[in-house]
Parts: structure tokens; C-alpha cells; sequence
């Protein structure tokens, strides 16, 4: 291993190009990405990770591949950018196939062992709910990224945290009214992003 | 509470309109479930080794300007080995970046890690600059790691002669990369067993 101390040559790193990317369409990422713009991919990144993971999670069912499918997924976007066209379809489609491929490669790797045939259909979504429940989350997901924080968080708690309005107020420390503008306005950001073109 | 109670978290004073839009995506969010905790190498942001995947050659050069371009790799290839040859083998032309910022040990600090094309035994030269980072007592040192996998390979170690001045180091390290690694900086200290708390990690 060589090691050297050298007179310094630091250059700064602006936040300015990552700010600026941070308001970009996904489409318009894509395009910069393409081009090898990593501030784009950062923000591109940002704004799916939870949606992929969530994919492959409820796929595979195992963090670990979970994690290498994302790796791929992101690794696949980066390769493959210049191949998505806008003229074609929305960005978000064309990403939710990209990290399904990738999920469906590491399920093909580990084939779990046949057991007996059941005699009785299994009460289980099937194949095709899964996969609609599948592109329900992920579109959820990916909305919520386009929430602010403190939108974010009253969503996450009143719906999945278990909690009663009243005990997201004295949870946050804000007054109760203030959690219902939050929600009502959260909800109804959500319903533009998601009647968007871009999901 | 109930989410399925959607007049409460609403609100019952909607118009018509608006409150089966709102009401199409409460049932989205009670159908979709919450999204996952994302484990902290994820949520820290993209790696370094994502990028590093080449882009798919396109196939649109005829026979001929293949043929030519061919040549003028030659050529290139034959100027650059002149060149580094000429210049001691520092002329490296092709890296990629990874940003680092400091954690709450080192809030000042900030770094970049360029890491450049292997060479022909398979070592991956970097060179880490970077300035904030406090100087360390006598037996203080830093330590540069390969994450991967959860798992911390030593990539090299330095020292911060003067606070407050920048640093650039120069690693070469025999790991063969793959899309997923990414870099940590770790404060150590001489004689401890344990590895220390890590100083620098990539930017989110």
C-alpha cells in the first residue's frame, strides 16, 4: 500500500447542482444521468430508494438480497439511462421495470424448495395482486418523497404509527389543528403527484 | 387510530369533489402499507461503485470508422503510455468521485475520494483530499475503509499534521470493486482492539 501526504488540492464540492437537481422531473434526471451528471443520479437515487427497496423486500423477503438488488437496480439505472426514452412513457414506469427485473433475477437465484401440492386453493393474493399491490406501493412510496418533512411524518404516523390524531399532536409537540392542515394538505399533495403524468 | 376512519384524519367539511380524491388516496396509503426502514449504508446515498459500471457501447459505427478509431486508439494508447511513462505514472486520466462529509465527530470536515482505473495487476489507486479534520493526539491516527457488505477492509492510514490544512492522500488498495462498495474514515488510535468511530462516510 502506498501512502503520501501531499500539499493540499482540495477542490470544493457545491450543493448548488444537487439543489437544483432536487426540483428536476424524473424524466429530466434521466437525461442528466445519461450524461453522467452524479448530482442527478444522487437525487434520482433519494427519490426511489424507499420505493425499490420496498420492492424487493416484499419480493424476496430477505434484507440481504433486498440490498444487492438494489445495488443492481441503481447500478442498471446509471448503465442504462440513455436508453429511456421520454416519448414513450413516463420515467416512473420505466424505473419500476428496471428494479423489478433486477428483483426478479435474485428470486431466480434462489429458488425455494418444492413442497407438497395442497389440496385446497391457498387464501394468498395470487400472482396478479401481487404484482398490483406491488406498483401500489411503489407509487405511494415514491409520492411520499414528494411530500415535506414535516408532511411526511404526520402521514407516516397517522397511518401506520397507530396513533390517534390527538397523540400525533402531543407526540410532535403542535397543536392539534395544525396536525389536520398538515394531513389534509399532505393527502391532497399526494393526489396531485399521483394523478401526475409522471407516475 | 383506525386509518380506515377517513373522516377523522380529513376531515368531514370537504366538497364533494375533492373528498373522493383525498378519499382515493387514503385508500392508496392504508392498501400500500408503510414504506420500508431503510438500513443506514442505503439511506447514506448512492455508492461509489454503482458508478463505476461502464455504459453499453453503441453499435452504430460502420466497418470503416471502427477501423479508424481502432488506429487512433493505438495511437492514443501509445502517446499515453509515453506520457506516463514520461511523468513517473502519475498522469492518471480517468477517475470517478465520491463526496464524504463529516459526522458529528468532525462536523467541519468534508473530503472527496477519486478513485481511478486499475491498473495492470489489478490495484485500484485513490486519492482521498479533504479538509476539516481536527488533529489527533500521538498515537490518534485516520483510517481509510472498503465498506462492503457491512464488512470494513483497511484501504490505508494517515495523519493531520496541522488542523486546518488540507489533506491529500494517495491509497492503492488490491480489492476488486464491485457496484454495491462504498468508503468510510475512521479515527483510530494506536493499541486499541476496537475499530474507531467513523469520522467521514459518503454524502447524502
Amino acid at each position: 500500500m502506498e501512502l503520501a501526504l501531499d500539499p493540499p488540492r482540495l477542490q470544493a464540492v457545491p450543493d448548488a447542482p444537487l439543489a437544483a437537481a432536487a426540483t428536476a422531473s424524473d424524466a429530466d434526471l434521466l437525461a442528466r444521468v445519461a450524461d453522467r451528471d452524479r448530482d442527478a443520479f444522487e437525487v434520482l437515487y433519494l427519490r426511489y430508494i424507499r420505493s425499490i427497496y420496498g420492492l424487493a423486500l416484499r419480493r424476496l423477503r430477505d434484507r440481504e438480497r433486498a440490498e444487492d438488488a438494489v445495488q443492481e437496480t441503481f447500478a442498471a439505472i446509471w448503465r442504462s439511462a440513455s436508453s429511456y426514452r421520454p416519448e414513450r412513457g413516463p420515467a416512473a414506469p420505466w424505473l419500476y421495470a428496471i428494479a423489478r427485473n433486477a428483483v426478479v433475477d435474485r428470486f431466480r437465484g434462489h429458488i425455494e424448495p418444492t413442497g407438497e401440492v395442497p389440496d385446497l386453493a391457498s387464501g394468498e393474493p395470487g400472482p396478479a395482486d401481487r404484482a398490483e399491490t406491488a406498483y401500489v406501493s411503489w407509487r405511494v412510496h415514491r409520492a411520499l418523497e414528494a411530500l415535506s418533512e414535516r408532511e411526511r411524518e404526520v402521514v407516516e404516523l397517522a397511518y401506520w404509527s397507530g396513533l390517534s390524531q390527538s397523540e400525533v399532536a402531543e407526540y410532535l409537540h403542535i397543536p392539534l389543528g395544525t396536525v389536520k392542515t398538515r394531513t389534509r394538505s399532505a393527502l391532497s399533495k399526494l393526489a396531485d403527484v399521483l394523478e401526475g403524468d409522471d407516475l | 387510530m383506525n386509518p380506515s376512519d377517513f373522516d377523522e384524519l380529513a376531515g368531514g367539511d370537504l366538497e364533494p369533489g375533492e373528498r373522493e380524491r383525498l378519499r382515493s388516496v387514503h385508500d392508496l396509503l392504508v392498501q400500500a402499507g408503510p414504506p420500508p426502514e431503510l438500513p443506514p449504508h442505503l439511506a447514506a446515498g448512492p455508492t461509489l461503485g454503482m458508478t463505476l459500471v461502464r455504459p453499453p457501447r453503441r453499435r452504430i459505427l460502420t466497418r470503416r470508422v471502427a477501423l479508424l478509431a481502432a488506429a487512433l486508439t493505438v495511437l492514443a494508447v501509445a502517446f499515453l503510455f509515453g506520457y506516463l511513462a514520461g511523468n513517473g505514472g502519475n498522469g492518471l486520466a480517468h477517475a470517478r468521485t465520491l463526496r464524504l462529509t463529516g459526522t458529528r465527530i468532525a462536523p467541519n470536515a468534508l473530503a472527496s475520494l477519486r478513485v481511478y482505473r486499475s491498473d495492470r495487476a489489478g490495484n485500484w489507486p485513490m486519492k482521498l483530499s479533504g479538509m476539516g479534520l481536527p488533529k489527533l493526539g500521538p498515537n490518534g491516527y485516520y483510517e481509510v475503509f472498503l465498506v462492503r457488505k457491512g464488512g470494513y477492509e483497511p484501504c490505508g492510514a494517515f495523519v493531520v499534521k496541522n488542523a486546518g490544512t488540507p489533506i491529500d492522500v494517495t491509497l492503492n488498495v488490491p480489492y476488486r470493486l464491485k457496484p454495491s462498495d462504498t468508503w468510510v474514515v475512521t479515527r483510530e488510535r494506536n493499541g486499541d482492539e476496537e475499530r474507531g468511530p467513523v469520522v467521514l462516510r459518503p454524502t447524502t
